[in-house]
């Protein structure tokens, strides 16, 4: 049978390859113990609107891990790079939702018993991160191998079921070579992982929080299962005071410190209360202990259950709009336009956004406020407590805006904080009840955010769109586990042992390296190619300067206003933006017979209520232009710790079309030269003013004015210099021959010039650039000339039409001669 | 009136007044927050500030303006902020409002061309109370209230605002008639019709410049410089304008350079009932059709549904046949007339003014169908686009009267085809050809000084078009000289009546007629209208993605009087700041290696080979 034989013969091609490393004849970089299953040659892949649009063609590749697509002239790999686990074209197989082929006037979903009557034309792959790849097979592409590889993609993907995780962690991650590579790998230091109390104990000084302490209560995960090792609590609370309060809290979740405002205001999380029995004052007075915090004065609880959607609520939504994005995959029937707007209404996804939003706008303005304690309450403090103490955090911390810090803020509030990322996510497909995509929400506010102030942000929307589509994956420690206890579990599982000493992170040397840990998803450089990560932050840091080292005493501010009356112990709610205190607010003060009852009687009058309802109506204030042009006037210097409280108004939610519309096929219709979704101008503006910084950096080095007598000096300018000529030409397209003789409206049909742009990576800041800076972008001068800058007048331009003459009215007519191109 | 506190600030001696600054209610979007204060503000001309010791406000000097009216203690009900008390002043341009009880004071300024109607609301209460409402062509509304006057003032404001926000309700003249100022560049010479078809290669072997229209005689509408194809004859035209609606014969909008596909306009057919049929028209259209010798095909695009074309039969218009016009292909465009079009901005004001309702808002924004006619507009001008560029093939762009739909159409399409287009003075052209020359009826379509707003011919169908292109610079941000400031300017001109620009209704009103052009004005202060990202795109052309999925509701136009809609971060100045260092970057760079070449010059003799070829210069286009 000829599949068969081929398959075989495949097999062959990618094993006996001399490099364990092997590449494909047909230039697919194989991972470690990759093996070829199908091929496909002369097929073309559509472009979204963010790769450019339009048409690459190419080889596609179906492994045991993932459909790859391999353009025709993509640069050769360089075998002994790290493994990359997906190439920019490429998908994995745990992804993909559907695998729907089109054929001649008919569309069918593939599934891995179905058989195929006629020669599909195109190949649509629907993913769950709302991807939609779509390849055509040209006439060229052998029959065979179009149905070839549609069967064996249609067999080998993994349709959601309960035990498919592992093998398809194995296909990626299981060879050998992978295990040794994973097991010698070194994860960034540059970001807080928040896994050791030396981890906690640096965020405090970076926050400048004083009166807290990393405890290490919890170390055997013996006081709250779903809590992290490391807890920070009053420094106060002894630890055997603090382990009689577990038991007041659902699941063991006490309140704990996450984050302190510059201004002194201490952001706390904690589950709902129970047991409400309280036999000893000590008890009691141990639970007021840690409520307060350093703060002892005020406390607000704001209550995140009710206002806010429910996680199933959450996963409702988030299937509508699957649906409303997607259209019916089978059918490929969409809503109609004129349907569109209030379909998108009827799917709540924007009401949800803007109920994190405004949830965590209230919260970021009373901890401005200063000195009081906000405590997020959740009955079960592993959803909606994870999101809006993040998004606080991303709104008031300009550290969180960045790559690193954000990164770091995920694994504070969510990985570590025991989001049950693996239930929600549901990888394992065996409990559909618990699924939610509560992160994807987050991440979705986060783009609001960042789309409202976009230059406040280090990290870019690419970013997002990555780490949204990584949760997809079911490789990565961060996502596969409900808290750390299960992680630790795991991670002893696959032979590795815990030291008391080092903690589990630090691999046992003598233990056995075939089983490493699983990879985190913050290791970037595993899953994608380095160009794609330069992406995730801005080129030219945003205007106010980062990484602000926080200063917990940071009270210049003028409104800064302690609440003088305050009386010591106080607690409001904060619900339906209002604030109240109830009497069964903190259930051991409702008790009768408490002794701080009578000691508080006064803390319970609203007294202070309208000292707070000034600081949310601030808020509401600073939506109107009076108070705008009195407060954050852009002339004067901002301020870094004002939180970016988003617009609310129906029309400034928007809907993330790069994110949900990736897939929508008739927003590719056509093909042109820039959309507004590609690189935007100003990134590339940005990147230009980079390079020129680094050519400045060379020159000045070059022009030195004493330089050292050194006689390889000389020499070490003269490269230098002509690497700078060479470089010169990235900015201004060399009028090359190609270029000047494209066709004058379509892209080029051929992707020449697009595929050398995605190649080599761009230069780091630091480093010298590389030569072949210039091509990054966008590859063809032709390109580059309407991106940026006018060529020179000199430079003939044939395929111009009508030549911008600075007197518009006195233009030869010179045009009629330019038909020929 | 002496009760206004004295203590004021002292009138700044140089620049406008801020008071004009702030006068549009919420800092406007598109504005650059470091421009120049020298055009901030709706007026344009600012001489000198006049301090007005009455009103304790500054006002803007215009020639020929002249206070009318002052009344103190008049209540202004802000939708956004409450009631304001403060003192009204009228011109007979503008209406002006203060509020001194603000810190920054409170300041309205109207044109009172926006004013659509002034009507009493409730009449005289027992209280005294006179309230009224403007109701503004600008997606607003305005309340004011003020005790009912004594009798030596028996003038109340009403009678006033009536007066000269209708002047030509009441026999005066329209301000732009009188308002003299000087520009350093007169806006009238920005479009000359022949060179115009000069750039555009015309004449050529196939298409001919005709004088036939020289006195309006045979189509009054029609600008008199006219293109047609090279083998029809003056006479022959004739007896086409016989056949075209109002003798709005075709006539060439476009050529393409290369393929010599064209764009070409008109009325309707005066088919009829009965079908008529017209010999001259059928070989006219044949004759449009050969001049582009890559198609043997001709498009013909009824921007109407193809209910309205066939009801038109019985008003004497209609449609091509197909059986007539051998070779030539009629497909309808679906886009509704103008009173369905002013139904739904109606709509669209109700759902965005004053107050909106975030858990509707998105299905009571699709219930205006507002950018459902956008798209139906932008899709045709798409396939007309489409068919010139990849067809290579002639059209011919026609819908009743073929003044509205199809000056949207072609223009859109025109856009998309040619970069020139997408410069401010192309853009300029584009206007005054497709638009002003070709007699849309601005005077009809937007009533200037006209009392009668339930006037049926009244229509937003060029904010339609302005929206459209604001839609194509969403998608093109890089593709057009001109930043949004430039388009809502335009707008808020269209109906200030302080331009000639969009004052009548065809070319030969205009003529004779002395105004000062809206781009005089524009052209004498570029810089504030021109977008810093704009790249050279002239050799591409446009195809948007007309999905609703990628339209947006231009909120910084129709949403701008909510202050709560105010942008979070002026990009444009992120913008300007990256090309600013850009070009000091490059200045640097180039005294460096400037610096590198004398050095290496001077030492040359220790060298071998020369390692500075100098870095080609980056360009700024700011």
């Amino acid at each position: 049978m000829a599949p068969r034989y081929s398959l075989a013969q495949e097999r062959m091609l990618s094993q006996s390859g001399v490099n364990v490393r092997s590449r494909d004849v047909f230039g697919l970089r194989c991972l470690p113990g990759e093996c070829v299953l199908q091929r496909a040659v002369m097929v073309r892949k559509k472009l979204t609107a963010r790769e450019g649009r339009g048409w690459v063609s190419g080889t596609l590749f179906c492994t045991h891990f993932r459909v790859a697509f391999v353009p025709q002239d993509s640069p050769k790999p360089d075998d002994n790079a790290d493994p990359v686990l997906l190439g920019d074209h490429d998908v994995a197989l745990a992804s993909i939702e559907k695998v729907v082929v089109v054929g001649p006037n008919r569309t069918k979903l593939v599934t891995p018993n179905s058989s195929l009557k006629f020669t599909p034309e195109e190949l649509v792959l629907y993913c769950r991160d709302l991807r939609v790849i779509c390849f055509l097979f040209d006439r060229l592409t052998p029959d065979a191998q179009v149905i070839e590889i549609t069967y064996t993609i249609a067999k080998t993907y993994q349709p959601p079921k309960p035990g498919s995780v592992l093998s398809f962690q194995n296909a990626a991650l299981g060879s050998v070579e992978m295990k040794q590579f994973l097991s010698n790998r070194r994860r960034d230091t540059h970001m807080n992982w928040f896994e050791s109390a030396s981890d906690w104990e640096q965020e405090l000084e970076r926050c400048g929080a004083t009166g807290w302490r990393v405890s290490s209560v919890n170390d055997r995960f013996e006081m709250s299962t779903s809590l992290p090792r490391s807890i920070v609590v009053p420094q106060k609370v002894l630890d055997t005071e603090l382990k009689k309060s577990f038991a007041h809290f659902h699941e063991g979740r006490i309140p704990r410190w996450c984050w302190r405002h510059p201004r002194g205001s201490d952001l706390l999380r904690m589950a709902g209360f129970q047991n409400n029995i309280y036999h000893e004052k000590d008890d009691i007075k141990n639970l007021e202990m840690i409520l307060f915090g350093c703060q002892s004065s005020l406390c607000v609880v704001v209550e995140l259950d009710e206002e806010l959607p429910s996680p199933a609520d959450i996963q409702l939504s988030h299937g509508r709009l699957r649906a409303l994005c997607l259209g019916d995959i089978s059918t490929s029937v969409s809503v109609p336009d004129d349907r569109w707007l209030s379909t998108l209404e009827s799917t709540h996804w924007l009401d949800y956004t803007r109920a994190c939003l405004r949830k965590a706008s209230e919260v970021a303005c009373l901890l401005r406020g200063g000195h009081l304690t906000v405590a997020l309450q959740e009955a079960d403090d592993r959803d909606m407590g994870c999101v809006v103490s993040s998004l606080v955090q991303v709104m008031c911390d300009p550290h969180c805006r960045t790559q690193r810090g954000f990164q770091g803020l995920v694994q504070k509030e969510w990985v570590m904080a025991g989001h049950r990322f693996s239930s929600r996510i549901n990888y394992h497909r065996d409990n559909d009840k618990e699924e939610a995509p509560v992160f994807l929400l987050f991440l979705d506010c986060v783009w609001q955010i960042s789309s409202q102030y976009p230059t406040r942000f280090q990290l870019t929307e690419d970013f997002l769109l990555a780490l949204h589509d990584s949760i997809h994956l079911p490789l990565f420690s961060s996502f596969l586990a409900n808290c750390q206890r299960e992680r630790c579990k795991r991670s002893q599982n696959l032979g590795q042992s815990y030291t008391p000493v080092n903690g589990w992170r630090d691999v046992d040397s003598s233990s056995d390296p075939s089983d490493p840990p699983l990879p985190s998803v913050w290791d970037w450089s595993l899953q994608y190619s380095k160009h794609r990560r330069d992406r995730f932050t801005q080129p030219v840091p945003p205007i106010p300067s980062l990484q602000p080292l926080l200063n917990g005493n940071l009270n210049t501010h003028p409104d800064t206003h302690r609440p003088s009356d305050t009386v010591p112990g106080s607690v409001f709610l904060l619900s339906r933006g209002t604030f109240s205190c109830p009497v069964n607010l903190l259930p051991w003060r409702a008790g009768s017979s408490g002794v701080y009852k009578k000691s508080h009687r006064r803390a319970a009058s609203s007294e202070n209520v309208p000292g707070l309802e000034r600081l949310l109506k601030a808020w509401a204030m600073a939506e109107l232009p009076q108070g705008v042009t009195s407060t954050s006037a852009p002339q004067g210097p901002l301020d870094p710790y004002e939180p970016l409280l988003p617009l609310l108004m129906g029309p400034c939610m928007g809907l993330w079309k790069e994110c949900y519309l990736r897939g929508a096929l008739h927003a590719q219709a056509f093909s042109h030269p820039v959309s507004a979704n590609h690189p935007h101008p100003v990134e590339r503006l940005a990147r230009e003013v980079q390079q020129l910084k680094d050519e400045l950096a060379r020159a000045s080095s070059g022009a030195d004015p004493i330089p050292p007598p050194k006689t390889a000096e000389p020499r070490r300018t003269d490269t230098n210099l002509n690497q700078n000529a060479n470089n010169g030409t990235f900015l201004f397209p060399a009028s090359r021959p190609q270029s000047a003789s494209a066709p004058r409206a379509a892209p080029p049909p051929s992707s020449a010039n697009r595929q050398t742009s995605r190649g080599p990576p761009p230069p780091p800041a630091s480093a010298p650039p590389s030569r072949h800076g210039h091509h990054r972008d966008n590859g063809g001068g032709n390109k580059h000339t309407f991106l940026f800058g006018h060529p020179p007048a000199a430079e003939p331009r044939p395929d111009q039409r009508y030549y911008p003459a600075p007197n518009a009215a006195k233009l030869p007519k010179s045009n009629g001669s330019s038909v020929a191109s | 009136m002496s009760s206004l506190s004295p203590a004021l600030p002292p009138p700044a001696r140089t620049g406008p007044p801020r008071p004009s600054r702030s006068s549009r209610c919420p800092p406007s979007p598109w504005r650059p927050p470091q421009s120049s204060p020298r055009s901030s503000g709706s007026l344009a001309c600012i001489k000198e500030p006049l301090y007005h010791p009455t009103m304790q406000i500054f006002l803007i000097q215009l020639i020929n303006l002249f206070v009318c009216f002052i009344a103190q203690d008049v209540t202004y009900f802000c939708p956004f902020i409450g009631a304001l008390s403060g003192t009204v002043l009228v011109t007979n341009y503008r209406l002006f409002f203060r509020c001194m009880d603000r810190e920054p004071a409170f300041v309205l300024d109207l044109p009172l061309g926006v004013v659509s109607r002034v009507e009493k609301i409730g009449g005289a209460s027992n209280r005294g109370d006179v309230s009224y409402g403007l109701v503004c062509k600008d997606m607003r509304n305005l309340r004011f209230a003020h005790k009912q006057m004594e009798d030596t003032l028996r003038k109340s404001i009403f009678e006033v605002l009536v007066k000269f926000a209708f002047p030509v309700s009441n026999g005066l003249q329209i301000y732009a008639f009188e308002y003299g100022q000087v520009f350093p560049e007169n806006g009238w010479k920005v479009y000359d019709a022949l060179s115009e078809y000069k750039r555009q290669g015309i004449p050529n072997e196939s298409w001919r410049i005709t004088k036939v229209n020289d006195h309006y005689e045979v189509c009054d509408t029609y600008p008199s410089t006219l293109a047609v194809p090279v083998n029809i004859p003056d006479e022959e035209l004739k007896r086409v304008a016989a056949f075209r609606a109002k003798g709005r014969i075709p006539v060439l909008s476009w050529i393409h350079p290369e393929s010599q596909a064209t764009v070409t306009r008109c009325s309707q057919p005066m088919v009829g009932v009965n079908g008529k049929r017209s010999k001259e028209d059928e070989k006219y259209l044949q004759a449009i059709m050969d001049a582009n010798a890559q198609s043997h095909k001709l498009f013909i695009f009824d921007a109407r549904p193809s209910v309205n074309a066939a009801a038109n039969k019985m008003k004497g218009g209609g449609y091509e046949s197909e059986d007539a016009y051998q070779n030539a292909e009629l497909v309808f465009l679906d886009i509704h007339n103008i009173h369905v079009m002013r139904e739904s901005l109606r709509k669209l004001k109700d759902v965005v003014y004053p107050n909106i309702e975030d858990s509707h808002w998105l299905s009571n924004l699709e219930s205006t169908h507002w950018l459902e006619h956008i798209k139906l507009i932008l899709a045709g001008a798409l396939r007309i686009a489409d068919k010139v560029e990849s067809g290579k093939t002639s059209v011919v762009v026609h819908c009743s009267d073929g003044w509205d739909r199809t000056g949207q159409l072609t223009s859109l399409a025109m856009l998309m085809l040619d970069g020139y287009y997408r410069t401010i003075r192309g853009f300029e052209v584009l206007l005054e050809k497709e638009w002003l020359s070709f007699g849309h009826r601005f005077q009809l379509r937007l009533g200037h000084g006209d009392k009668n707003h339930t006037d049926a011919d009244r229509s937003p169908v060029f904010i339609q078009f302005i929206d459209c292109v604001w839609q194509l610079t969403r998608q093109f941000p890089a593709a057009f000289e001109f930043n949004e400031y430039f388009l809502v300017t335009i707008l808020d001109h269209l109906y200030s009546c302080l331009f000639g620009t969009f004052l009548c209704n065809s070319e030969q009103q205009r003529f004779n007629v002395r105004t000062v052009s809206l781009w005089s004005y524009v052209n004498s202060q570029l810089e504030e209208f021109t977008n810093p990202m704009y790249v050279n795109y002239s050799n591409h052309v446009l195809f948007p993605v007309v999905s609703l999925r990628h339209l947006e509701l231009w909120v910084g136009y129709y949403i701008r009087w909510n202050p709560r809609m105010r942008p979070q971060e002026p990009v444009h100045q992120r913008h300007k700041e990256l090309l600013a260092k850009r070009a000091e970057l490059q200045k640097r760079v180039d005294e460096l290696q400037r610096e590198v070449t004398n050095r290496s010059a001077s030492s040359s003799s220790e060298r071998t080979g020369s390692p500075t070829r100098s870095i080609t210069p980056v360009q700024t286009f700011v």
